[in-house]
């Protein structure tokens, strides 16, 4: 019955409501609200697909699940929860991956409207593309702590989720991190990293120990620092050998890691002089010789409670242990994968960030924090989905009324802004003519050494993690045809540790790059340069340039529009686990961003005169908002 | 942190059920909502939105009071009433679901009448919440409530329109502001020329706790407003009254004078009967005719379930910031319309 009752759904509304089908792209927080909404309203069909199992954490707002669903799939507790709000609604729970092959554009064509509850860039910008390909409505969202938006994207009409370049990757100098970090989060991620080069995977960009190439360092200093670190013993200075294999030849003793890491090391950044001139300098430790004092904050309980350095050292120790017995049951060349709700895990990055943080004078954190720093997580209130969950219902009727051209990005503020709207909502924009998505024939030029860039980088970290493509194939535009990259599982693998050059790649080679499954055809063209600035391996230019976001819009919640910064999607490590979870996992953000974010849209908010962004120039849109009306969650 | 607060410390379980709160609003605020209790009048869509929101904050105790049975419009917003229990008193029907979202909080259910119950019953809570009341219900909680500073919040849901209203009397709270950057102990990093990349940003900006407060007027003046649109000042004034306000007014009046409210069983006359009000309401506030869309009999029926997760989250949130004492509470309207996605934050009656 639900609200397809006498007079509330006008005209055909309500059956066109009853007769829709909708697929809703993620079962957390905004999703348990949305499903919801849904089957009160009087939607009868609706398929809902989330990869994600349930989590204590996300209790306090997912009402749809309860202690007792703890580690079951939240697609199907949410279908069994919502069937008891209306039994007579016809509800498909699929626990998986919306970016698996399965779910090909044929699956998006049935539906009437798409709607995302999703967290992460990855899977937005698939289901963009996938709703672009069958062109199906979708409506986007987002939320991060007491904001949220809504908005709708629609093939031809508006903008599509990746019409406006997302910001870049948030990353810290390698020199800041292993030199001269200034804050926590330098040193959260100098532990993540010695966590990575201890027991997980082996990435040359975590390397933990002295850089001696910091820009910095002017090459006699450097020189110099090289000459004396010969002279120390085979411990100090910078280990040649792997961290890891260093580490394992010592049974991972606690007391020779700590010195190492802690002692040698820091002795060794301290003979590199020019750093110190204007900075205070690190002060080395002894495993021996450890404060105890903490600052008298006690709080009962261990995750709120500062630990002192000496109890970060005897943490530190544990978790050595721990950490390798576990690493032992992987067996030969196994590793471990750092996760944030791993206890042992957060407990060596606790530990060891304080204890580097205490080495260079940065203040301290609980373990509470450095969680939030550590596992990029985002706060989540029931309120805010709620909310955004409605509006985008809302949205969902106004595109079942017919009326998709009134639909708006509506942005949930924390306070009003100068014309009273706690809610605002801004008009839809056009697409981009050079979007390199949903343009006619996309483009888009990538910059690369190509005698020193490798195709198998080619195809995971441009193609797939910057361009968005989940199983590409790239053929050379050189006549012949050549395949370099296929989606066949092992056709190309041989090609991956390939440079561009060896193929003859060279600047202006055209490559043509396809998704299968996506449906989209990409057109790059090589640009090749001897050097990149700010050690950067690749830059997408091009069109695009045209296009770099303004800063402001780089500060970026979560939001699900691309101009207003978006999630952080390529940020995160834990790239697997974030499909399809919702916003309490926004393991690509950093909470302090959603204090940047607040901060923005007030400074946005209360100016009267600064002309906001491009959506303004419509007459339109200052009819429907004013031009001070229109706030970027960005 | 008050002393009598600071002794409850939250326990591990609470520190990992609410963490993703936590992380937002911090262990004092959430210290304080663990010892509120609130008053919650009126269990159609709205109230199952607010009961919802504020359990799963963990609150201290929450008590569902009705008189009313559950009909077939609770179907479309109202899912804290399972659809076999049509017919039974809404709070009782309410309960077990209620208590399921948060086993921590204390839920009962009170079938009485609000109008039933005496002033010491109202003055027992930390917060009164009411719903689906008409305005002399209302008036006389505020008073109440005032007398006996508790925090009141009144709310509801028209279709496609719905509003909050609160009046916390003389509310103190605590807001974070930044504070200018000193130039830090160690030298930073630009200074040394390094790259210093924008996004590198990390310690969260520098801010300092500061103690305010704020005054609210009373339902009665908020509803009483006159508005001049005779003069600038007037009409500047009424500039910035959404019309929804005014569509309010009518729905408020229409469920004063029927004892009802709009029901598609009786449609047609019913929005006659919204109609003429309209006319009566525009007449008395002093406002022209298009301050309020002639059509909006056509979207005013029923309790639309997104609405009430839009208004229920709005006020939800606002009853968190005011037992946890953070933040600016929206002083001292909120309106939403789904019809044009317009959601005001308005001070009327000051
Ligand atoms: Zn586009």
């Amino acid at each position: 019955m639900a609200a397809t009752l006498k007079g509330v759904l006008q005209g055909s509304l309500a059956d066109n409501v009853k007769n829709s089908k909708i697929l809703v792209v993620g079962a957390g927080g905004i999703g348990c609200e949305v499903l919801k909404d849904l089957v009160l309203t009087g939607f009868k069909t609706i398929e809902v697909i989330d990869l994600d199992t349930i989590d204590v954490s996300n209790l306090n707002r997912q009402f749809l699940f309860r202690k007792e669903h703890v580690k079951k799939s939240k697609s199907q507790v949410a279908r069994e929860s919502v069937l008891k709000f209306n039994p007579d609604v016809d509800i498909k729970a699929y626990h998986d991956s919306v970016m698996s092959p399965d779910y090909d554009v044929n699956f998006f064509k049935q539906f009437t409207l798409v709607l995302n509850a999703l967290d992460n860039r990855a899977a937005r910008n698939h289901v963009n593309r996938m709703c672009l390909a069958a062109d199906i409505p979708l409506v986007e969202s987002g939320t991060a702590g007491y904001l949220g938006q809504v908005t709708v994207i629609k093939k031809g009409l508006t903008e599509c989720y990746e019409c406006q370049p997302k910001p870049p990757q948030k990353t810290f100098p390698g020199c800041t991190i292993r030199n001269t970090p200034s804050e926590p989060i330098h040193c959260v991620v100098w532990a993540k990293h010695l966590f990575n080069q201890l027991f997980g995977e082996d990435d040359p960009d975590q390397d933990v120990s002295p850089d001696t190439e910091d820009p910095e360092l002017t090459a006699e200093a450097g020189q110099s620092a090289l000459q004396s670190e010969a002279k120390t013993d085979e411990i100090g200075g910078i280990e040649r050998k792997s961290t890891r294999v260093w580490a394992m030849n010592t049974g991972y003793d606690p007391e020779k890691l700590f010195n190492k890491l802690f002692r040698d090391d820091i002795k060794y950044l301290l003979s590199m002089e020019t750093l110190w001139k204007k900075r205070r300098p690190p002060q080395p430790l002894n495993m021996t010789q450890l404060p105890s004092d903490t600052d008298g904050n006690s709080s009962a309980i261990r995750d709120q409670r500062q630990w002192s350095v000496k109890e970060c050292a005897n943490v530190f120790s544990d978790c050595l242990g721990q950490l390798k017995k576990e690493l032992a049951t992987q067996g030969d060349g196994g590793m471990l994968v750092w996760d944030k709700d791993d206890e042992t895990a957060l407990d060596f990055v606790a530990s060891v960030a304080n204890i580097r943080a205490h080495i260079f004078g940065i203040a301290m954190k609980t373990r509470f924090d450095i969680k939030s720093m550590a596992g990029n997580i985002i706060p989540a209130i029931a309120t805010t989905n709620a909310i955004i969950a409605g509006l985008i219902i809302m949205e969902a009727i106004k595109i079942l009324s017919g009326k998709i051209k009134s639909c708006k990005t509506v942005y949930l503020n924390r306070v009003p802004n100068d014309r009273n709207r706690l809610l605002v909502p801004c008009t839809l924009d056009p697409p981009n003519p050079k979007c390199y998505v949903c343009a006619p024939k996309p483009e888009v030029t990538v910059v690369v050494n190509c005698t020193r860039f490798k195709v198998g980088a080619l195809q995971d970290k441009v193609l797939k993690s910057y361009l968005g493509m989940v199983a590409p194939d790239v053929e050379i535009d050189d006549g012949k045809g050549t395949i370099i990259i296929s989606s066949e599982e092992g056709e190309t693998e041989e090609n991956n540790d390939k440079f561009l050059s060896d193929f003859g790649i060279r600047n202006g080679t055209r490559l043509k790059c396809d998704d299968f499954l996506q449906v989209y055809s990409l057109v790059v063209t090589i640009a090749h340069v001897e050097k990149l600035e700010e050690e950067k391996e690749f830059e997408v230019v091009g069109d695009l340039s045209e296009l770099q976001p303004q800063e402001e819009q780089q500060q970026a919640a979560n939001g699900s529009k691309p101009h207003n910064g978006g999630d952080k999607a390529d940020e995160k490590e834990e790239e697997d686990d974030l499909m399809l979870i919702e916003e309490e996992e926004f393991e690509e953000e950093q909470q302090r961003m959603e204090e940047e974010t607040r901060t923005t849209r007030k400074r946005k908010a209360s100016s009267e005169t600064e002309p906001t962004t491009k959506r303004s120039k419509t007459a339109e849109a200052q009819a429907a908002a004013g031009d001070n009306d229109v706030i970027e969650i960005s | 942190m008050t002393a009598d607060t600071k002794e409850e410390n939250i326990t591990e379980d609470e520190a990992a059920l609410y963490d993703r709160q936590i992380r937002l609003w911090g262990l004092d605020a959430q210290r304080r909502l663990r010892a509120a209790s609130v008053l919650l009048v009126g269990l159609r869509g709205l109230g199952a939105e607010v009961a919802k929101n504020i359990v799963l904050s963990g609150i201290k105790s929450l008590t569902l009071l009705d008189p009313t049975v559950a009909d077939e419009e609770d179907s479309m917003s109202q899912f804290l009433i399972p659809r076999s229990e049509v017919g039974k008193n809404r709070a009782e029907a309410s309960l077990e679901r209620t208590q399921l979202l948060n086993p921590m909080v204390k839920v009962t259910a009170d079938t009485s009448n609000i109008d039933d119950k005496d002033d010491a019953f109202i003055k027992s809570f930390d917060v009164v919440c009411a719903t689906g009341c008409g305005t002399t219900t209302l008036k006389r909680l505020d008073r109440v409530c005032q007398e006996g500073a508790v925090k009141f919040y009144a709310g509801d849901v028209f279709g496609f329109y719905g509003f909050m209203f609160a009046d916390l009397g003389t509310h103190e709270y605590a807001e974070e502001v930044k504070k200018p950057k000193h130039a830090e102990k160690n030298v930073s990093s630009e200074e040394e020329g390094e790259p210093s990349p924008k996004k590198a940003k990390v310690e969260e900006p520098e801010t300092t706790t500061v103690k305010k407060s704020m005054k609210f007027p009373v339902l009665e003046d908020a509803l009483g407003a006159k508005f001049d649109s005779s003069s600038s000042e007037g009409k500047k004034k009424l500039r910035q009254i959404p019309n929804t306000f005014f569509i309010t007014k009518v729905l408020l009046e229409f469920l004063e004078q029927q004892k009802r409210r709009p029901a598609s069983s009786s449609l047609e006359g019913d929005k006659k009967q919204l109609s003429n009000l309209r006319k009566q309401t525009l007449d008395t506030s002093g406002v022209s005719d298009n301050k309020m869309p002639e059509d909006f009999t056509e979207y005013c029926f029923g309790q639309l379930s997104p609405v009430c997760a839009v208004v229920g989250g709005i006020l939800g949130q606002e009853i968190i910031k005011a037992v946890s004492q953070k933040d600016a509470p929206h002083n001292n309207f909120f309106f939403y319309s789904g019809t044009d996605d317009g959601g005001f934050v308005t001070s009327i009656g000051s």
